[in-house]
């Protein structure tokens, strides 16, 4: 709250700053018919000569400056909260939402009507709705829903995506190819946050209706260009692989907070498991 | 500026607070529910895609 300068202090003291003039309000006690003054606020006229009016205007000025850059720098602070925090706790709700309405899509349908075979179903869901469940265990405990696409609008709801372009991932249950996901590093659920822990033999596996599909990432590309899209290719040269084969990439961004480079982490079939009636999970998620 | 504000506001002090409160949060829900989530695609600081040169894909 500025007062207005109807301090009754001499003239040459106009160049105390508004936060000297606190300390001195606090300390004079005895004027207390001054202060009571003060807080009237208007302009009334103080004994002190008034400063010229094109000094108080350029002080003014130079104060709606000021405040213009304070507040500049609390809008930046505010947007590092919603990237980092607030982004996460809608993403998560989001993500917890689509993926029970999976789940329950999944208990509802008939197993006997799809013969326990995911490549057979024509899928009655969608596959923009999800089509199963990443666990990478040392990465983080928390399985995450994956959907077809990888535009901002689905990503930003919490999830991992599959590329549908530039290069077209397989899917899982597919004979071959490449089945390439990202997903956020930081805001928005941050589901790949901690991929650079996963080292090499450890499991990514993939949950679907009826298979467990258990990939072992066997390459890491720490930092690479985000124009690399060879990444993604049906047989990654660059993981040393050579022919083709049923292979899994995620993708996310690196360094942390920024979007520099990419991040890469290869894995290859290393068998599937059919889902029992219980769902009990693999040995490999079975351990953590 | 600011001080311009809490000049216009009525009320007592207490008044005046509550007032400013409910402001500031207004503007923060502005933010957060409208011009955060239409800036930040424009800021480059969360695509974890991997494209082709130029084209706007992101993530």
């Amino acid at each position: 709250m500025p007062r207005k300068s109807s301090n009754a202090s001499p003239a040459d003291d106009a160049e105390v700053t508004a936060d000297e003039r606190e300390d001195e309000r606090e300390d004079d006690e005895e004027s207390g018919a001054e202060k009571a003054e003060e807080k009237d606020g208007e302009k009334d006229e103080a004994p002190r000569p008034a400063p010229s009016r094109g000094r108080r205007r350029l002080a003014a000025t130079v104060s709606v400056f000021g405040e213009l850059l304070i507040t500049a720098g609390l809008v930046l602070g505010l947007f590092v909260v919603y990237s980092l925090w607030w982004t996460n706790v809608v993403a998560n709700q989001e993500a917890k939402r689509d993926s029970d309405a999976v789940r329950e899509q999944w208990a509802a349908s008939d197993d006997d009507a799809t013969g326990g075979d995911d490549a057979a179903v024509p899928p009655e869901y969608d596959p923009e709705d999800g089509i199963g469940f990443l666990h990478v265990p040392t990465m983080s405990g928390d399985e995450i829903l994956v959907k077809k696409g990888i535009d901002l609008d689905i990503l930003n709801g919490g999830v991992a995506g599959y590329y549908d372009e530039p290069v077209e991932s397989a899917l899982p249950w597919d004979d071959e190819g490449n089945f390439s996901l990202a997903a956020h590093r930081d805001g928005h659920g941050a589901k790949f946050h901690d991929i650079q822990r996963i080292e090499e033999g450890d499991p990514i596996v993939f949950e679907t209706e009826n298979t467990w599909y258990i990939y072992r990432a066997y390459a890491i590309l720490p930092e690479t260009s985000k124009f690399n899209t060879e990444v993604l290719d049906p047989i990654p040269e660059e993981s040393g692989a050579t022919e083709a084969g049923r292979y899994i990439t995620l993708t996310t961004c690196t360094p942390l907070y920024t979007s520099r480079h990419r991040y890469i982490v290869w894995g290859e079939l290393e068998r599937t498991e059919h889902v029992n009636a219980e769902r009990t999970p693999p040995e490999e998620l079975r351990a953590n | 500026m600011y001080g311009w504000i809490w000049r216009h506001l009525p009320g007592n002090v207490l008044v005046r607070s509550l007032i400013s409160l409910v402001l500031v949060l207004g503007v923060v829900y502005l933010l957060f529910q409208y011009i955060f989530p239409w800036a930040e695609p424009i800021l480059p600081f969360n695509d974890v895609t991997v494209d082709e040169g130029g084209e706007e894909t992101g993530g």
